[in-house]
């Protein structure tokens, strides 16, 4: 008896030495560098100090990226280094990354337990809410105000003041496979006769002309998002305006659907299955020769089909040209939390995110597209086709709609997709969830 | 006297750590949210008003939440059946076995060990893949449905996932019961000539009716609640036409609008209808066990 507990006093001494170990090795390694992630152009990510840490501090950054965890875990050690070098101070940085379904309910759940992050990514769509709640930190009198492109600042500006970073500003609207185009004989189309005439050749062809992955709302979503944009912007600019006030209605956009049942009518099957991720894939590998999505998929396209001759080309709405337009957007930005108990390092954080020395490396290692004089990198030939669309003005700036008319459009898709609803049941139901929007934001 | 009171502060110490964490994480949450209920509190703002009953006056009219509830039902009254006869049946094939009843037992209470959230993944990519690799290399072209994506087989879907995970949990009440039935019982009515069958009906389930009881209740309970399966296989969709309950108090709570306020009344409203259900259950079960 006697013998067998020492074994196992021996055997719980074991794991106990083995655990700590571990603990050990991972609170000092930094990720090792890969070719995807960024280079720090001057910090020395492993240069020691020679002088003792004045004092210690710890922030919390709460993100949505959970694809690029390895580029931003690397840049927030070279802050952690710079910081040390320059201000002495032996800062830890816990960078929490939630799966993106779940991102707002566990932001929403600690802001709410009085346990915000210092930093932490949200939509662009939620600057307003968050600023009214005091949840933002005013960054106008920040450096990082200097180095934002006009255009994309105003995304990111609330009543004149700088609310939060950008990190995620594109222009965007349906990829397609160049080599199936020139294959087929055809070139992007500029009107929907015209998209028409494209999907009779693809499939002369024997190609499938559109990629459908419906299993996400967030992804059919995307075809009312430019169709809307397009049709408001080119036929009706007062359209949005108008329905904040309770005077339009969505029987003035009913265009959108002939687009988009010419999507679904020629796209590929088994939609409610693809999620996006799986559509992305199939597509680089030759399931359809368009795609409405955007250029953010383009990571998993180019890993999975390397050789893929990938391009963007706006969606066609109706006959009139003007409405066949590019989508430029910011999505995603990054906020300061006003109470944060390490403010001035949470600011600096928020500067460091637009440096001039790191910050291109950064995103370019994310795929991002510049949206600061910092960011002076050649970007990937899909990104430059968007642009080019952007620099013909052939762009309009993302349609700012209530979180619910965005979600239900997303919903009422999948239903049209499967058979659901009708247009004009859809057209009913979006009026209703867009006043319901307007009666709460009163 | 004195050695009562000791005795009832003794048993109260050994409760108090789970007493503690109920108190803390279920009724506290709990009378917090009837309180936010009658608030327009967004979940994000440090401020709210008091509404009083609006949130409930807007419930009444809340197309999509009754079109939940409807769904929820429908889902509780199928598993109830499913669920337990199947549970059920299992259990008495394994008692009715010679050998390896300790095998077949922990092989179908497996699924009970895995979170749903995982169970429900695992069975989509079964939905999404295998399927249809069946369907489209071996010919099996009755497989070759959109099992998640259409509404009309969406639920058989979301029903087999809940069935499986719930199945292994029931059958071990089951089982237990059925080790607690009198073999002399059963001697006796077989020497009276009864068949299997007879003996099941007669003898066994009037003796397992407390067993029952208590799936009964639990699987009413936890499938009013159902999210993870729901939320892993099909996200609610397409559109709403999977969302129980919980989803839509859920998507209320922190999507669209973000109204956390509107999401407590309707999590008031859920709770009571659970009660009511319930009550009358246990009251209805009582009745037939007094008899």
């Amino acid at each position: 008896m006697k013998k067998m507990k020492k074994v196992l006093c021996l055997l719980i001494s074991a794991c106990l030495a083995f655990t700590l170990a571990a603990c050990g090795t991972s609170g000092s390694g930094a990720p090792a560098p890969t070719s995807n992630t960024p280079a720090s152009a001057n910090t020395d990510v492993s240069a020691p100090s020679n002088e003792a840490p004045v004092r210690s501090a710890e922030l919390t950054i709460m993100m949505s990226f959970s694809s690029f965890m390895e580029q931003w875990e690397t840049y927030c050690r070279q802050f952690e280094a710079k910081v040390l070098a320059e201000d002495k101070i032996e800062l830890k940085i816990n960078l929490e990354m939630p799966s993106s379904d779940m991102y707002d309910s566990i932001l929403q759940a600690r802001m709410t337990g009085s346990d915000a992050p210092d930093l932490y990514t949200i939509h662009s769509n939620n600057i307003g809410v968050y600023t009214e709640a005091g949840n933002l930190t005013n960054l106008s009198g920040e450096a990082l105000a200097g180095k934002i492109f006009e255009n994309v600042k105003n995304t990111v500006t609330v009543d004149g003041n700088l609310m939060a970073v950008p990190i995620e500003s594109q222009a965007w609207a349906v990829l397609y496979n160049k080599a199936m185009f020139a294959d087929a004989g055809v070139t992007p189309p500029n009107t929907l006769d015209e998209l028409k005439e494209v999907c009779a050749k693809l499939k002369d062809k024997g190609y499938t002309p559109f990629m459908l992955a419906y299993q996400e709302q967030w992804v059919p979503q995307l075809m009312t998002a430019l169709t809307l944009g397009g049709k408001v912007t080119g036929d009706v600019p007062d359209w949005l305006t108008r329905m904040y006030k309770g005077e339009a209605s969505y029987e003035e956009m009913r265009d959108i659907f002939e687009v988009i049942n010419l999507i679904m009518e020629n796209g590929t099957s088994r939609a409610m299955e693809q999620g996006a991720e799986v559509g992305a894939a199939e597509f680089a590998n030759g399931a359809a020769a368009m795609f409405v999505q955007g250029t953010w998929a383009s990571n998993t396209i180019m890993t999975t089909n390397p050789e893929m001759q990938l391009g963007v080309l706006p969606l066609p709405v109706n006959n009139n040209p003007n409405c066949t337009l590019v989508n430029l957007s910011t999505s995603t930005v990054l906020g300061v939390y006003p109470n944060s108990t390490e403010k001035d390092l949470a600011l600096k954080f928020a500067n460091y995110v637009l440096d001039d020395n790191d910050s291109a490396a950064l995103f370019q290692s994310c795929g991002f597209n510049p949206l600061a004089t910092s960011h002076k990198y050649e970007v990937s030939s899909w990104v430059a086709d968007a642009y080019k669309y952007v620099e013909d003005g052939r762009a309009y700036q993302d349609l700012i709609l209530p979180s619910s008319v965005t979600d239900e459009q997303g919903k009422l898709m999948q239903e049209l997709y499967v058979g659901s609803v009708t247009p004009d049941e859809i057209i009913e139901r979006l009026n209703k969830v867009f006043q319901d929007a307007n009666k709460l934001s009163q | 006297m004195r050695s009562k009171k000791y005795e009832n502060l003794n048993l109260l110490i050994y409760v108090f750590p789970a007493l503690f964490v109920y108190i803390a994480f279920k009724m506290f949450p709990a009378a917090s949210g009837l309180f936010y209920s009658m608030t327009n509190w967004n979940g994000i703002n440090k401020t709210y008003n008091f509404i009083g009953l609006t949130n409930f006056i807007d419930l009444v009219s809340d197309s999509y939440f009754w079109q939940s509830v409807v769904f929820t039902c429908k889902y509780v009254a199928v598993m109830l059946v499913i669920a337990n006869i199947t549970a059920l049946g299992i259990a008495v094939a394994i008692e009715s076995l010679p050998r390896f009843k300790g095998l077949y037992r922990t092989v179908y209470y497996m699924p009970n060990m895995i979170s749903m959230v995982i169970g429900g993944y695992m069975w989509r990519f079964i939905f999404h893949k295998v399927l249809y690799y069946m369907a489209d290399n071996w010919g099996w072209s009755f497989l070759d449905q959109s099992w998640v994506g259409d509404t009309r087989y969406a639920f058989i879907s979301i029903i087999i996932v809940a069935a499986w995970g719930a199945v292994g949990y029931l059958m071990i009440i089951y089982l237990a019961a059925l080790q607690g039935v009198p073999a002399a019982l059963k001697e006796a009515s077989s020497l009276d000539g009864a068949n299997a069958w007879q003996s099941f009906w007669n003898v066994t389930f009037p003796s397992i009716l407390p067993a029952l009881s208590i799936c009964l209740f639990w699987t009413l309970n936890s499938a009013f609640q159902v999210f993870d399966v729901v939320y892993s296989l099909t996200g609610g969709g397409p559109g709403r036409a999977t969302q129980s309950v919980a989803m839509n108090i859920y998507e209320e709570a922190f999507k669209g609008n973000i109204r956390y306020g509107y999401a407590t009344a309707k999590s008031t409203v859920l709770f009571i209808i659970i009660l009511i259900i319930t009550a009358v259950q246990l009251r209805v079960m009582r009745k037939r066990g007094d008899e």
